[in-house]
């Protein structure tokens, strides 16, 4: 324990005092608009005393875990035919390959044409973008299992289902959860863009979430305290996705190292 | 090249051939079946918006734009990350004095930027670049310090017993040392700016494919969207392709990074 204190008190001088030389900034000029980190902290109490905050996160919340179980579905599968068969894979890789760098966001005008400023075109955008990390990972990993342990379980009859199940998933488990939470990740990154652009073009007659919060803030109310607040609860929630992720990862596979 | 590797190749392309066409055949047939030219064009009609804009040199200056402001945010984001990068990875006091504020600003993605700097820039140029070197920079400077860390020590504590200056075990033993990891950082950096502009220009610029994909969904003109979309598809796959030839020009001892991003 002692030997870490020095350690983190080092690590502490850089933010703090930047957080010090912002408030001497901020107080400083005469418009009252300035963010400034005590009033981000009594916007931080106002929005989440009032419930918009946890609203808008929860639903933002909502609608990545859709997508992304949407993504794991179409993924997990696919990249399992894809890591095993050599023919699968010739076959489906160019239409992988050629949609993969395709910005998620790109896709939303596409989206928004065909859905609407709705939960479905942030739906389309999140699976989009979770897709790709989660099937690329399953593919490696579905391709370094074993290849004596899949010989060893043919050699005693069983069948390609129950092989599948029992000696290829297992192994390629950890590679896929390297996919899932990086897809995890991406899919939250996407969903603010989604939200920000659609809250954007739709003037403000969107959908909600943080992002579009975050949105209405910058054009309508012009709350820069409260646009600070949104983007610190963004960072929040994906350090807490990756580290639930995480966490999750060494309780169901403890023999992994990530 | 010898004749079976020529061959290989070949069978390779014919598979990518037929994929490829088996795509625009079912596109063709649903668009057909849907017969909303708004909501889903033909593939003919996209590859029509293709060669008009490609003719009207609109494609050409929008996609020019937003790779100039790539390569802009990318060249501050690496002298601003490589640097202090091999600081850190070398120096462990630096390092515990500046990681946790990386820490704490690395999970806001460039994305969660865009309100407040569009508050700070307005509409234009300096908001995508803003939002792109941010995006870039923390994917090339943590590529760094794990780069650096990888260097066999002995390499460096050899230059030192030889008394070869500081600077010069940084420019000559530590750097082509981490050279692979940084090449690797770069990368990382490439795909994250290529998004975050996107997602920038969709909302707070007046010029590149980022807007002009809006522009044209705002026109209801879908064929152009398309196009634009496949543009940042392509163009993204070009810079990543470009970035990987050089990790290979550069660092030809390095195996080639496995394709898991």
């Amino acid at each position: 324990v002692n030997a870490i204190g020095p350690r983190v008190a080092l690590g502490a001088v850089l933010p703090l005092s930047l957080i010090a030389i912002w408030q001497a900034w901020g107080m400083a000029q005469p418009n009252p608009r300035v963010p400034l980190p005590t009033r981000v902290v009594d916007a931080a109490f106002a929005m989440t005393a009032s419930g918009d905050l946890p609203m808008a996160i929860l639903q933002s919340l909502g609608r990545v875990f859709a997508g992304f179980a949407i993504a794991a579905l179409l993924a997990i599968p696919l990249g399992l035919a894809m890591g095993r068969s050599r023919a699968v894979e010739r076959n489906v890789d160019p239409l992988v390959e050629s949609f993969r760098p395709i910005a998620a966001i790109a896709i939303l005008p596409l989206a928004i044409l065909w859905f609407g400023t709705g939960t479905p075109a942030a739906l389309m955008i999140v699976t989009y973008a979770a897709f790709f990390p989660i099937v690329l990972n399953t593919i490696a990993g579905a391709k370094r299992v074993n290849p004596t342990l899949v010989a060893a379980a043919a050699t005693m009859g069983v069948s390609r289902w129950t092989t599948l199940r029992t000696v290829i998933v297992p192994a390629a488990l950890p590679s896929i959860f390297v996919g899932l939470r990086i897809g995890l990740g991406v899919a939250w990154t996407a969903i603010v863009a989604a939200e920000l652009a659609v809250g954007a073009k739709a003037g403000g007659g969107g959908s909600g979430g943080i992002g579009q919060m975050m949105f209405i803030f910058y054009a309508y109310s012009i709350e820069l305290n409260r646009i600070v607040v949104c983007m610190i609860a963004v960072g929040l929630v994906a350090l807490l996705l990756d580290r639930l992720l995480r966490a999750l990862l060494r309780r169901l596979l403890p023999w992994t190292h990530a | 090249m010898t004749s079976s590797a020529t061959r290989r190749r070949a069978a390779s392309l014919l598979v990518y051939a037929r994929t490829m066409a088996l795509f625009v055949v079912a596109w063709y047939a649903i668009a057909r079946w849907t017969a909303n030219p708004v909501l889903l064009p033909t593939p003919l009609a996209a590859l029509d918006a293709v060669v008009e804009l490609a003719r009207s040199r609109e494609l050409f200056e929008h996609a020019a734009i937003s790779l100039g402001r790539m390569v802009v945010s990318l060249c501050i984001a690496a002298s601003l990350a490589i640097p202090l990068g091999l600081w850190m990875g070398l120096d462990r006091r630096l390092d515990a004095l500046v990681d946790p504020l990386v820490e704490l600003l690395r999970p806001i993605s460039g994305i969660a930027w865009i309100p407040l700097a569009l508050f700070i820039f307005g509409i234009g140029n300096a908001l995508p670049v803003f939002i792109m070197t941010y995006a870039a920079f923390f994917p090339i400077l943590v590529g760094t310090v794990a780069g650096v860390r990888t260097v066999d020590r002995r390499l460096v504590d050899a230059a030192r017993t030889m008394g070869v200056p500081r600077n010069r075990i940084v420019m000559r033993v530590v750097v082509p040392a981490a050279l692979p990891a940084l090449l690797v950082a770069l990368r990382l950096g490439v795909a994250t700016s290529w998004t975050a502009v996107v997602a920038a220009e969709l909302i707070g610029a007046p010029s590149g494919v980022g807007y002009a994909v809006e522009w044209y969904r705002g026109l209801l003109m879908t064929p152009q969207v398309m196009a634009f979309i496949a543009t940042i598809g392509v163009l993204g796959y070009a810079t990543d392709t470009l970035i990987r030839s050089l990790t290979h020009a550069f660092t030809p001892w390095a195996a080639d990074p496995e394709r898991a991003s």
